[in-house]
């Protein structure tokens, strides 16, 4: 018999049973719900950006709105990533830091928000950038909308060969053939990367028409034509076996480290890694071969699901500000499309002895100045250079392609191995059946 | 000579084995950023594990690592308890049926949990992040406490509980002060356990940890190792790990010499 | 309410209806997720096109073949040098020889990544390039303690009485242990297999951290997959890899409930 006291002590227990996960439940949504609007979420490229910028936007921020807000900041090193979290509406990001074939993809697929000119406090943002990017951006217009709607550059560079002239002679990597010749075997890295590769080998395979000027390195890269995808594939699983490695992010890592003699870069990449190795005695340097290469921007954009566009506004007005563009730049090694006079003064280095052509990015005028040659390329590069367009219809196409390319290790040899272990694991089995069987009759014939 | 033969058989597999952890030690006292070079002695690595940068920083993920690591744990030994002594008085059909679904976490390779705890939570619209890890965490955790207070009960003389309800014990009293008290070595050895899974697991927290920048331990490493190998502030936090467990090791090792000498006498 | 409450709670058996919700919930219906994903279409619809697209894309099937290659390997590899460690530390005088496991059992309780970096640092530190010889060294190494740790206890467990008996026999050392220790030990042979072969089918950041990214195993292929968005094709391969490791299970009899028992070190 229970007594009332015992079961008033029930009583209470069984509603703590039910409250509390009801209660942790409840005030875990709530908090959700609540917070969201204070949240800035930004899914960007690893090291890409001065992380103490992250601290000091919600002070500008509240100095001009007068809200609070605190960024989420998360980061990939594979666009591919990036894009499938975006477009499986899943992830609610404010700000998406696409490459600019990815946006290409994103405005097709109907996945953005337009970024809207009367953002933040300086409405003509366009305004100190350089018409040479910003003319790309109509490259990739797309079912009737303007690309220069949508995404904000936010980076732009070359593709190129980063290497070091001690494992390796400068003179062999004025080519792209140095990685495909079987000397080099096992001394660089390829970009893990479908783009690169590709455009990379495409230039390659068609080195004599583009020498003939039967094809132009845009139509090479972009036209994805059956025979090109055809010579690609050909092309990539003639390399493979050369290469040390497909690398996402450890190539320049590599490098300084004095591990391997040269590698796939982009010219941003490059830039940290010359410094970093200098800074531990080891020379790097960085070349865009002769046959062509990739011009590429990477851009801001709103993907459809953010839930915070306004802080999202503000933060690009934040980053197309000259300084802090400076201090990304620094921070990255990648060069700002920024092209104002402010900007211009802090990258000249009077110390440097040769000149470049940047006339096509700052300007006419422009055409002998003392800067870095490799995070500004001179004119005569970017001439040899296009810039790669998303693969839309043919996507999957050429992923297949890509995966066959890359994938297949396996040999003759495992696959006999594997056959025999199985054929040998059978007739063990059968064996020790028999032998059971044979030993059950022992017993049964015993016990008579 | 069979003896020497089998001694350094053995001695030359743990070299094997420790060379590469004892490399990372050793290179975790200087400050060179290539593994090999020797630049002189000095705790720079150490004291940059606690320097970092606003999002991705080896402090949080440590301390995002303990904290599921502990509520997971715990969860796990309570859920783990009641769950061992309500199979215990299963029917056996029933039982064996439980027991079955129980061994399914723990025989699964480690990538099918956590894509299929990625399904469940894509169909529930639950967006990742801690609660995720930690409902994965205690989805994997659970079976190894089961596994570990289940022989108590075994062992467990059960006329203990019938006595006490007879000497005029509530059913509650009777848990608390005998049936607990059995189970308590399995219990905690069924936490500890649970909290180590949880600390060490890679592949289910990667699927469930979502994208807000929630990042434990193993992801962390992940991160840092696609872009560059062992990263030099990667050193000083192994051996710290290594000496840890060794410790522990020791320490529990220690105590069970003792058990077993008091046993004996 | 509390009344009903409290005689259910007084039947001790109840007390499991929480964790065995908790199991439906959590390990049964997503695994069920996983199959129902596996056969539908992005819009729902029943369909075999991703064990279709599986069996036709040379590079998934290659890529699965190869993973069971070097499973098969590795296991091999582990077995070769695990057993014998077993043996020559079961043999030690006790206290030696629990120091000794000590050692061999202490790596598998640090984080896995670390273990497979600490390999290639090795490799670095000696200058010795990465490709398939470092991923049979890191396998081998990440997997040799979880061989020997069932060996060994099953050889400590075995009754010595049955040796002196087969010595008083007559036998021969080698007779002892072929037929006698050896055959003993099969049990722990059996679960040290599966706790080798199955594992090492299904990882994926070991390969590319050993390699490079230039061999893929059937891992990375799941998670890739997972992760670009092909939950469908990503399921289908999974139950691909469950029935696979299904199949071996069967084939190994009373190794997995010892490797069910081994699983947590207990």
């Amino acid at each position: 018999m229970k007594t009332e006291k015992q079961i008033k002590m029930l009583q209470r227990i069984g509603r703590l049973f039910v409250l509390i996960p009801a209660l942790t439940l409840a005030s875990f949504c709530m908090a959700n719900e609540n917070e969201r609007e204070g949240i800035l979420k930004i899914y960007n490229w690893a090291d890409y950006i001065d992380e103490d910028l992250l601290k000091e936007f919600p002070v500008w921020y509240k100095e001009q709105t007068g809200e609070n807000v605190r960024i989420v900041y998360q980061t990939f090193d594979m666009a591919e990533v990036m894009y499938t979290k975006i477009a499986l509406g899943q992830e609610d990001f404010d700000l998406a830091c696409p490459t600019q074939a990815l946006m290409q993809r994103m405005i097709h697929n109907d996945l953005l928000l337009p970024i809207g000119q009367d953002f933040g406090i300086t409405p003509n943002y366009t305004g100190h950038m350089s018409p040479f990017i910003i003319d790309r951006l109509d490259d990739f217009n797309t079912r009737g909308k303007n690309a220069g709607d949508y995404a904000l550059p936010y980076m732009w560079g070359v593709s190129g060969i980063l290497y070091n002239p001690e494992k390796i002679t400068p003179d062999k990597v004025q080519s792209w053939g140095c990685f495909w010749d079987p000397s080099n075997k096992g001394n660089m890295l390829m970009k893990d990367s479908y783009w690169d590769a590709y455009a990379t080998a495409a230039v390659w395979g068609y080195r004599n028409d583009l020498v003939s000027g039967k094809r132009t390195v845009y139509s090479v890269i972009n036209d994805h034509l059956p025979e090109d995808i055809a010579l690609v594939e050909e092309q990539l699983k003639l390399l493979k076996p050369n290469l040390a490695g497909w690398e996402a992010d450890f190539g320049k890592d590599m490098m300084t480290k004095g591990q391997i003699g040269f590698c796939y870069a982009w010219n941003g990449d490059a830039v940290w890694a010359i410094e970093e190795a200098a800074a531990v005695n080891v020379t790097l340097d960085f070349v865009v071969p002769v046959e062509g290469s990739n011009v590429w921007f990477d851009c801001w954009v709103i993907p459809k699901y953010a839930q915070n566009p306004k802080a999202a506004r503000y933060f690009l007005n934040y980053l197309c500000r000259p300084d802090i563009a400076l201090r990304n730049m620094d921070i990255s090694g990648y060069c700002s499309p920024i092209a104002s006079p402010e900007l211009l003064e802090a990258v000249v280095d009077s110390s440097l002895e040769a000149t470049q052509n940047l006339s096509y990015f700052f300007g006419p005028g422009h055409d002998s100045l003392k800067i870095d040659p490799v995070q500004y390329p001179d004119a005569t590069i970017i001439e040899r250079c296009a810039i790669i367009n998303d693969y839309l219809d043919k996507n999957d196409e050429v992923l297949d392609m890509w995966s066959r390319a890359k994938g297949d290790n396996l040999f003759g040899g495992m696959t006999f191995m594997i056959i025999l272990v199985l054929a040998l694991l059978i007739i063990w089995i059968a064996l020790r059946s028999i032998q059971k069987a044979k030993n059950k009759k022992r017993r049964l014939s015993r016990k008579k | 000579m069979k003896k020497i033969l089998s001694a350094s058989y053995i001695a030359v597999l743990l070299l094997l084995l420790y060379a590469p952890i004892l490399i990372i030690v050793v290179f975790s006292f200087t400050e060179a950023k290539v593994l090999g070079n020797w630049t002189g002695f000095s705790l720079k690595l150490y004291a940059s594990i606690f320097q970092n940068g606003v999002h991705h920083s080896l402090s949080n993920a440590l301390w995002n690592t303990l904290i599921i690591g502990v509520i997971a744990a715990f969860s796990s030994m309570i859920l783990g308890t009641l769950a061992a002594i309500g199979i215990f008085n299963l029917r056996p059909r029933a039982r064996k049926a439980v027991q079955f679904v129980n061994s399914i976490p723990i025989l699964n390779p480690d990538i099918i949990t956590a894509i299929s705890l990625f399904l469940l939570f894509v169909i529930l619209g639950i967006s990742q992040g801690y609660t995720t890890v930690i409902l994965a965490h205690i989805s994997f955790c659970t079976p190894y406490v089961v596994l570990s207070v289940y022989p108590r009960l075994q062992r467990m003389n059960e006329n203990l509980y019938e006595a006490a309800l007879d000497l005029g014990a509530t059913p509650f009293y009777a848990l608390r002060k005998v049936v607990l008290p059995e189970l308590k070595p399995g219990m905690i050895s069924g936490f500890i356990l649970a909290f180590t899974l949880s600390v060490d697991d890679f592949v289910v927290t990667l699927f469930t940890i979502g994208n807000e920048g929630l990042e434990t331990l193993s992801t962390y490493i992940y991160a840092d190792a696609r872009r560059g190998g062992l990263t030099p502030e990667l050193r000083p936090l192994s051996t710290i790990i290594f000496v840890t467990v060794l410790v522990l090791l020791l320490i529990i090792n220690r105590r069970a010499a003792h058990k077993r000498i008091r046993n004996e006498n | 309410m509390a009344k009903s409450l409290f005689s259910f709670l007084e039947r001790r058996k109840n007390w499991s209806v929480p964790y065995i919700l908790f199991l439906v919930f959590f390990v049964v219906f997503p695994l069920i997720l996983i199959v129902v994903f596996a056969f539908s279409n992005e819009d729902g619809s029943f369909t075999l096109a991703h064990f279709r697209k599986f069996f036709h894309h040379p590079e998934a099937l290659h890529t699965l073949i190869y993973s069971i290659g070097v499973a098969l390997i590795t296991t091999l590899l582990c077995l070769f040098l695990g057993y014998p460690a077993a043996f020559f530390i079961s043999r030690m005088v006790s206290s030696r020889s629990r120091i000794l496991i000590l050692l061999f059992i202490l790596p598998m309780w640090i984080n896995f990544l670390i273990r497979t970096l600490a390999t290639v640092a090795l490799f670095d530190f000696l200058r010795i390039p990465l490709g398939e010889g470092s991923l049979y060294f890191g396998m081998v190494y990440n997997f040799l303690p979880f061989m020997i740790y069932p060996i060994y206890n099953t050889l400590q467990k075995t009754d010595f009485n049955l040796v002196e008996a087969a010595q008083d026999l007559g036998a021969t050392p080698r007779q002892v242990f072929l037929k006698v220790v050896f055959p003993l030990s099969v049990p722990g042979i059996l679960s040290g297999i599966m706790m080798v072969f199955m594992p090492v089918i299904s990882t994926f950041a070991i390969a590319e951290l050993l390699t490079l990214n230039n061999i893929k195993l059937f891992g990375t292929t799941l998670q890739e997959n997972i992760y670009n968005g092909m939950w469908n094709y990503g399921a289908a391969l999974s139950l691909i890899m469950l029935a696979l490791i299904a199949l071996t299970s069967l084939m190994n009899g009373k190794g997995n409930a010892k490797a069910a028992e081994e699983g947590g070190l207990l």
